[in-house]
């Protein structure tokens, strides 16, 4: 955090005399606008965040959720000596990261590619069937991935089979962050590519018709005209992936476990789940949950510093 | 447009004024009605299928007698997700029944949340206090270390000793000449026959499984998992397998490091690595596993698996073809006894079905409730339904169950639609004479080959007796944090050894890693709790 | 069309009429890749499932029958669901828009000497929260529990992602000039926003209202932990439960030794008909906002 603040002020010590509380009287319209938001995450996100001492302290009913004695960091080292603390580790950032190489580029390499149809019907049904499985629920979805994937009767089994690819692949180590990944991008990136289509819409006509007259051909209007336009979106997007950089989807993995896949597929919140929630150890699940959330915040701000420097976007 | 938006604000802001001032409405509620029965609130994690309580007629009656009008909740998924929440904020409903819905760890997590029912039981609970009488256990299942009961145990006197049966296709056996196999050599050559030939006679000698289960999860092996077999080793395992606890001469073990776990999973290995099993049985979902048994047609498909029921199992078509069969030997000349899962008391017992809030403002009426649930008239309503459409009663103590009013139903969903079934409290006392339904009959009658082989089971000393110890929240917790660790390498290597072998290599080195996790050390606690409750 | 779209590719450049059959390769492929798992659950909610389970139904429906759809509309709860998850949804987004575009706006001021922290105070809400019970808490002193308005007003009613995505929108297609030059006619923040930055910004707004609608429309986890009242409780509770109740024993035997699969023969068709049921509303919606995203009409519009 120190970082980011001294930059700022190095960068811009001119205007350090226009402090909120003297521009308050100019901007009073802005805070009028502002403040219901303000006020609901106050009351919403604020409010409760007294309950992340849970992290340091025993649960005690009858003392109250801040009443419990302070244990310091003991729930943090209990998940720290766990035996499976690295496994843990390594298989939650092997899918994360994983998810971000492939399933980020994904729906802006779509957008830029829908946007190039130019047969209007088929530019809206291919939208709007790659937005369709996104509502597939994920039960459903590890039910499809189940029947589809079988080795000897369904059509992805059979056909990969065809290709040289043999055996069970829901049985495999190797085969589930791939089979985990790629059904993720399958299933996302018509959604996604919503927001980097909305961008593209509000490109300037001028532009295009600059670059025509200019001679360009196709992939450089994309390069030149298109790329350029949406990519404040995509950094910003490409930050807040990163703040996220350790946390997976529970429930799809939870469902795709199985006795086979399992030293690949036991991730950080699936372990949650199955120590902290499942038996009530409140402070044990907070303690996870406030070291995943340090992890991801430092990853963010790293990364959004760095975005800064390089590309003068950031978060804030 | 300036003023449009500040109408926005405007109204947002009292919206949310609106929000935080709607208080009140839903804590003036009446104590009594108007007819004068104490009004109660209570919650109920029900069985998906079970149609509403408003629409379950004994349990009008059972209210109206109690004098108590009960505004209940029903909950039928994701109750772990909810209830945390729920008991944290400290405002629980006066009465909470379901299968274990609040655990001994809740008790110990959340002290004075729930009512201490001992006093009240003594004085206004002369049902519970019969069951107790009868069957003892029911006693030792609702009391906590220090005394108190919190959770009320059942008894239901019907269900058999084990819920896991093995089934063979007796069709294909005689197609091809052989005999039920009665060891794991025949087994192993009765699966190649399936195998290698025709033995559905459909032409296709390529299209029988020999060998199904049913998919394992993660936290341990349940019903219809193939551990049954261990009982051919001699020991007896509960509930299927569970974390793998087991009692033997009084003294708790893991089979998890057992050489004879090594023995089973070497033999299913070698099952598999000549395409005995099922390729997919790690990775099926239920639904697979079911629909694969049920064939096509009059073709069965699968040669040798686990089920409840056969009809349930395999489906009306071709469920004629299996029979149940002896627990098998692990080989002709091995002489240990044979075991298998035993299971009843899971089935017939069950710990915390219902409980009482300490803030409930008229616990004498909410006992007197409690107490006609577990009249054996009214326990037998709860499990198969109202007396008239879904019980006759043709004697003092003798009733019969009807079968489903819609033909095309099953007795097992026409119980579950119509009332609370099995997720209810109750005590159904030996004393009742009741004529099963047609699918408990089946399950008697499948029975047979099992019950055999409990009949020297020393059910004191060789019988892990789970439920019944009552655990600290301290020893709890120390637990479960080591079985989570423990069940990820145990069931992890349990499929990689079944799928790829290796079993002879790593199992000196998975034994110790099994050690480090701290195995021995609950084994410890639970040895020192079964000690304590052998003592009393 | 057809003859001046024929003119057009007569006139191309070589380079790029073979972009363009890349293009429509690409396209044509993920057509396909897509939509067919989409037509299997459509084939699947109408088959047998025990011909879907044993990979029996690949092109066509077998063993045709609407149990599943019959289970799910027989049941009347499934019309209350509907009606709550309508009126969450509209009304929820609704207030969601009314916060979170003024405050996108607010924090794409430049001059807005708060609004570094401003971002900061609502991007750390992204990763710092209280837990559950905490929020369960809060949520029984406001009275807000077992009503509607725990739809509306919750930890998500100003999501920081779409705030962000607003945001980010506002400060690069609103030209800085636009707003020097309303300023010179007199023009407010709040005339500015209302007349020029909202209807400029209908792609982004279409963005987010969806983001939001389909939030509301897929949540069960408030009604799951914040209703008891079962006339409240969204189409989503409805659903699961109606999916639950067919799918009950696949945890095997159940508590007490039930039947395995008594029910289970029709699990996998209501399971597909649920997703179906569920989601076709907001599926309907999708081609009314996609208008927006057609290239140029945004800019077109306000010059126009």
């Amino acid at each position: 955090m120190a970082t980011v603040q001294d930059t700022k002020v190095k960068v811009e010590p001119k205007v350090k005399k226009q402090t909120v509380f003297n521009t308050l009287a100019r901007d009073y319209q802005l805070w009028i606008m502002i403040l219901p938001a303000i006020i609901c995450v106050i009351i919403f996100n604020y409010v409760p965040m007294y309950g992340i001492q849970l992290a340091f302290r025993e649960y005690d009913f009858t003392a109250g959720l801040t009443g419990g004695d302070f244990v310091g960091l003991k729930y943090f080292e209990q998940f720290m000596n766990s035996h499976l603390f690295w496994d843990l580790i390594r298989n939650t950032l092997l899918i994360s990261i994983t998810t971000i190489v492939v399933g980020f580029p994904a729906p802006i390499a779509l957008a830029l590619l829908v946007n190039q149809i130019k047969w209007k019907r088929g530019k809206r049904i291919l939208q709007t069937t790659v937005y369709l499985p996104h509502f597939i629920s994920i039960v459903v979805l590890v039910g499809l991935l189940n029947v589809m994937l079988s080795p000897n009767t369904g059509i992805l089994g059979l056909l990969l089979a065809k290709l040289g690819v043999e055996g069970n692949l829901l049985a495999s180590v190797n085969a589930f962050v791939p089979i985990y990944v790629l059904s993720d991008v399958w299933q996302h990136v018509g959604w996604n590519s919503i927001i980097y289509l909305a961008a593209l819409a509000a490109v300037d006509p001028q532009l295009y018709d600059a670059a025509k007259i200019d001679g360009a051909n196709k992939w450089q209007i994309i390069r030149n005209v298109e790329i350029p336009a949406i990519i404040p979106t995509i950094i910003i997007l490409l930050i807040l992936n990163m703040g996220s950089i350790i946390s997976t989807g529970f429930e799809k993995i939870f469902l795709m476990q199985n006795s086979l896949n399992l030293p690949i597929s036991e991730v950080i919140e699936t372990y949650v789940y199955k120590t902290g929630i499942v038996s009530n150890q409140f402070s044990y699940a907070a303690a996870i949950g406030l070291f995943n959330t340090m992890i991801n915040f430092t990853m963010l701000v790293i990364v959004n510093t760095i975005a800064k420097k390089v590309s003068r976007i950031s978060l804030w | 447009m300036v003023k449009s938006i500040r109408f926005f604000i405007v109204s947002c802001f009292f919206l949310i004024l609106v929000a935080c001032s709607n208080d009140n409405e839903a804590s003036n509620e009446p104590t009594e009605t108007e007819d004068g029965r104490v009004v109660l609130t209570g919650l109920i994690t029900k069985h998906p299928l079970t149609k509403e309580l408003e629409n379950m007629e004994w349990l009008a009656e059972v209210e109206e007698k109690a004098g108590v009008q009960i505004k209940w909740e029903e909950v039928s998924a994701d109750w772990d997700q909810k209830k945390g929440a729920m008991l944290a904020s400290g405002e629980i409903p006066d009465i909470i029944i379901g299968p274990n819905a609040i655990t001994d760890a809740d008790f110990a997590q959340f002290p004075g949340l729930f009512e201490n029912l001992q006093p009240l039981i003594e004085e206004h609970g002369p049902n519970i206090q019969a069951m107790f009488d009868e069957q003892p256990i029911t006693k030792d299942l609702s009391t906590q270390t220090n005394g108190e009961i919190y959770g009320l145990s059942k008894y239901q006197q019907f269900w058999p000793e084990t819920a896991t049966m093995q089934f063979i296709n007796k069709q294909w056996l005689d197609n091809l000449g052989l005999d039920v196999p009665k060891n794991w050599d025949e087994l192993f050559d009765v699966l190649m026959a399936f195998k290698e030939e025709d033995a559905n006679g459909n032409g296709d000698p390529n299209d029988e499984i020999p060998m199904d289960f049913a998919p394992i999860g993660e936290g341990g092996f349940g019903y219809f998992h193939p551990t049954v077999l261990l009982g051919s080793t001699g020991m007896t395992i509960t509930g299927g397998g569970g974390q793998g606890y087991i009692l033997e001469d009084g003294q708790v073990k893991n089979f998890f490091v057992d050489e004879r776990y090594k023995e089973f999973v070497s033999f299913l290995h070698k099952l598999y690595a000549n395409g005995l099993i099922n390729e997919e049985a790690f990775t099926q979902d239920y639904s697979q596993y079911q629909a694969l048994a049920r064939g096509e047609g009059d073709t069965a498909k699968i040669g040798f698996t686990f089920g409840w029921e056969s009809t349930d199992r395999f489906g009306l078509n071709v469920s004629d073809q299996y029979v149940t069969f002896d627990p098998m030997k692990v080989s002709a000349d091995s002489d240990s006894d044979v075991s298998w899962s035993y299971d009843y008391n899971e089935l017939n017992y069950g710990v915390n079905f219902i409980q009482m809030s300490s803030q409930t403002g008229n616990k004498e009426a909410a006992m007197k409730f409690i107490n006609e649930l577990y009249d054996p008239e009214v326990s037998l309503q709860i499990l198969f339904g109202s007396i008239g459409p879904n019980i006759e009663k043709t004697g003092d103590q003798s009733y019969k169950i009807l079968p489903p009013q819609d033909e095309e139903m099953d007795p097992g969903t026409w119980k579950w639609t119509s009332t609370w079934a099995d997720n209810g409290p109750m005590f159904i006392s030996d004393e009742l004479e009741v004529e099963l339904p047609v699918d408990m009959q089946a399950v008697d009658e499948q029975q047979e080959p099992f019950n055999k082989a409990f009949e020297n089971l020393d059910r004191e000393n060789d019988v892990f007796p789970g439920m019944l110890l009552k655990y600290s929240q301290e020893d709890h917790n120390a637990m479960t944090l080591v079985n989570t660790d423990f069940m990820n390498i145990a069931i992890s290597k349990f499929g990689e050894w079944i799928t790829t072998g290796g079993i002879e290599e790593q199992w000196e080195g998975y034994k110790q890693q099994v050690e480090q996790m701290g195995l021995q050390s609950n084994i410890d606690i639970i040895q020192k709790y079964y000690d304590e409750y052998k003592g009393q | 069309m057809p003859s001046i779209s024929l003119n057009r590719i007569k006139s191309k450049k070589p380079l790029d009429l073979a972009f363009d059959l890349a293009v429509i390769l690409i396209c044509v492929i993920m057509f396909f890749v897509v939509a067919y798992p989409i037509y299997f659950i459509i084939i699947a909610s109408i088959s047998d499932p025990t011909f879907v389970s044993t990979g029996k139904v690949l092109f066509t429906p077998k063993g045709f029958s609407l149990f599943g759809y019959e289970q799910i509309f027989a049941d009347s709860r499934v019309w209350i669901g509907y009606r709550n998850t309508l009126f969450y949804s509209f009304f929820g987004t609704f207030i969601n828009l009314l916060l979170t575009l003024p405050a996108a706006y607010v924090l794409s001021r430049t001059e807005f000497r708060a609004r570094r922290f401003l971002m900061f105070f609502f991007i750390f809400t992204m990763f710092f929260n209280g837990g559950l019970i905490p929020t369960y808490m809060l949520m029984r002193d406001l009275s807000l529990l077992d009503t509607p308005w725990v739809f509306i007003f919750n930890p998500l009613t100003v999501n920081v992602f779409n705030l962000i995505i607003t945001r980010t929108f506002f400060e690069n297609n609103i030209p800085h000039e636009m707003y020097e030059a309303a300023v010179m006619d007199g023009c407010s923040h709040f005339k500015f926003f209302s007349t020029i930055v909202l209807p400029l910004s209908k792609a982004v707004t279409a963005v987010i209202g969806l983001y939001y609608l389909v939030w509301h429309w897929n949540d069960f986890f408030t009604g799951l932990i914040y209703i008891r009242n079962y006339d409240l409780q969204p189409l989503q509770i409805v659903l699961r439960d109606i999916l639950l109740s067919n799918q009950v024993f696949s945890e095997g035997a159940g508590s007490g030794g039930t039947g395995g699969g008594y029910a289970q023969r029709y699990a996998d068709q209501v399971k597909y008909g649920v997703i179906i049921v569920s989601s076709l509303p907001v599926l309907i919606l999708y081609p009314f906002i996609q208008k927006y995203f057609e290239k140029g009409v945004l800019i077109g519009s306000v010059k126009g």
